[in-house]
């Protein structure tokens, strides 16, 4: 192998934060085309990264104040604001 | 139209959104609800600094925005959470010439299915949790809930390189530890 997979391995990690340099993208895709371990550590990052935003939008995608949380800000706001 | 401080006003009409926003950053529903009334109560306050190029929601959510940015440095400063660059434990990963020490499997699942899995949740919530605690912070305002670098970075007093660092880290370890408690296909240490 000519790039390190312990090398490859972090770019697969920092394309999912910034945009690799042209050199980096062309090392990283060259590598992956060869290399099916890296292949599939990059496609699991992508799918823990997939899975967990779609948990973190059904958790709290539709979430609301209670009524009683509600109240309780007003009455605060009203002491607070005077108004 | 909107150009009226009326905190009251705001919280029916943005309080939701607000708390939501604050619920997807600090999973506790004391915390959340106190950040937004503490929004609400400073947006009156300043709101002749709100020069109105932008709507009530945005202004209030960068209000929101900044006091959670605080809460959570706060909490890493008080906890002293540190964590060293120098010594590098992706290295147990790999052998010496830098080739996988146990080969990744390939995950089938789809993101979906995965969602839909309580046993999933569950899971991945416990490989989190056996992450050290400055990147189980970093991971999940990143990977979970989708902040930005430069707002991770702020939050945690960290440079832009060293959160690259730890989230190689963290993603390292919770592929490792996904593979032997869920995707099962690796050998069990
Ligand atoms: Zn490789």
């Amino acid at each position: 192998m000519k790039h390190a997979c312990k090398e490859i391995s972090r770019l697969a990690s920092n394309s999912l934060d910034r945009k690799l340099k042209l050199w980096e993208k062309v090392k990283f895709h060259v590598h992956l085309a060869m290399c099916s371990n890296c292949r599939n550590c990059d496609n699991s990052m992508k799918l823990i990264r997939e899975a967990s935003e779609l948990i973190q939008k059904t958790k709290y995608g539709n979430i609301r104040l209670s009524n009683v949380q509600r109240e309780k800000m007003h009455r605060t706001l009203k002491e607070s604001t005077g108004g | 139209m909107n150009s009226k401080s009326d905190p009251h006003q705001w919280l029916s009409e943005h309080g939701d959104y607000l708390y939501r926003y604050a619920m997807s950053r600090l999973h506790n529903e004391e915390l959340a609800s106190d950040m937004l009334q503490e929004t609400l109560l400073a947006g009156w306050k300043g709101f002749d600094k709100f020069a109105g190029q932008s709507s009530i929601r945005t202004w209030l959510v960068g209000i929101l925005k900044h006091k959670i940015i605080d809460h959570i440095r706060k909490e890493i400063r008080n906890r002293n959470l540190t964590e060293a660059v120098e010594n590098d434990p992706t290295s147990a990963y790999f052998n010496e010439n830098g080739s996988w020490s146990e080969a990744p499997s390939a995950w089938k699942d789809n993101p979906e299915d995965l969602c839909q899995s309580e046993q999933f949740h569950a899971v991945l919530d416990s490989c989190i949790s056996k992450l050290p605690e400055k990147q189980q912070i970093i991971f999940r305002m990143r990977d979970i809930t989708g902040e930005d670098s430069e707002t991770v970075c702020k939050s945690c007093d960290i440079t832009s390189t060293h959160l690259h660092v730890l989230l190689h880290r963290a993603r390292l370890a919770l592929r490792k530890c996904l593979e032997w408690n869920w995707f099962g296909q690796g050998t069990r240490p």
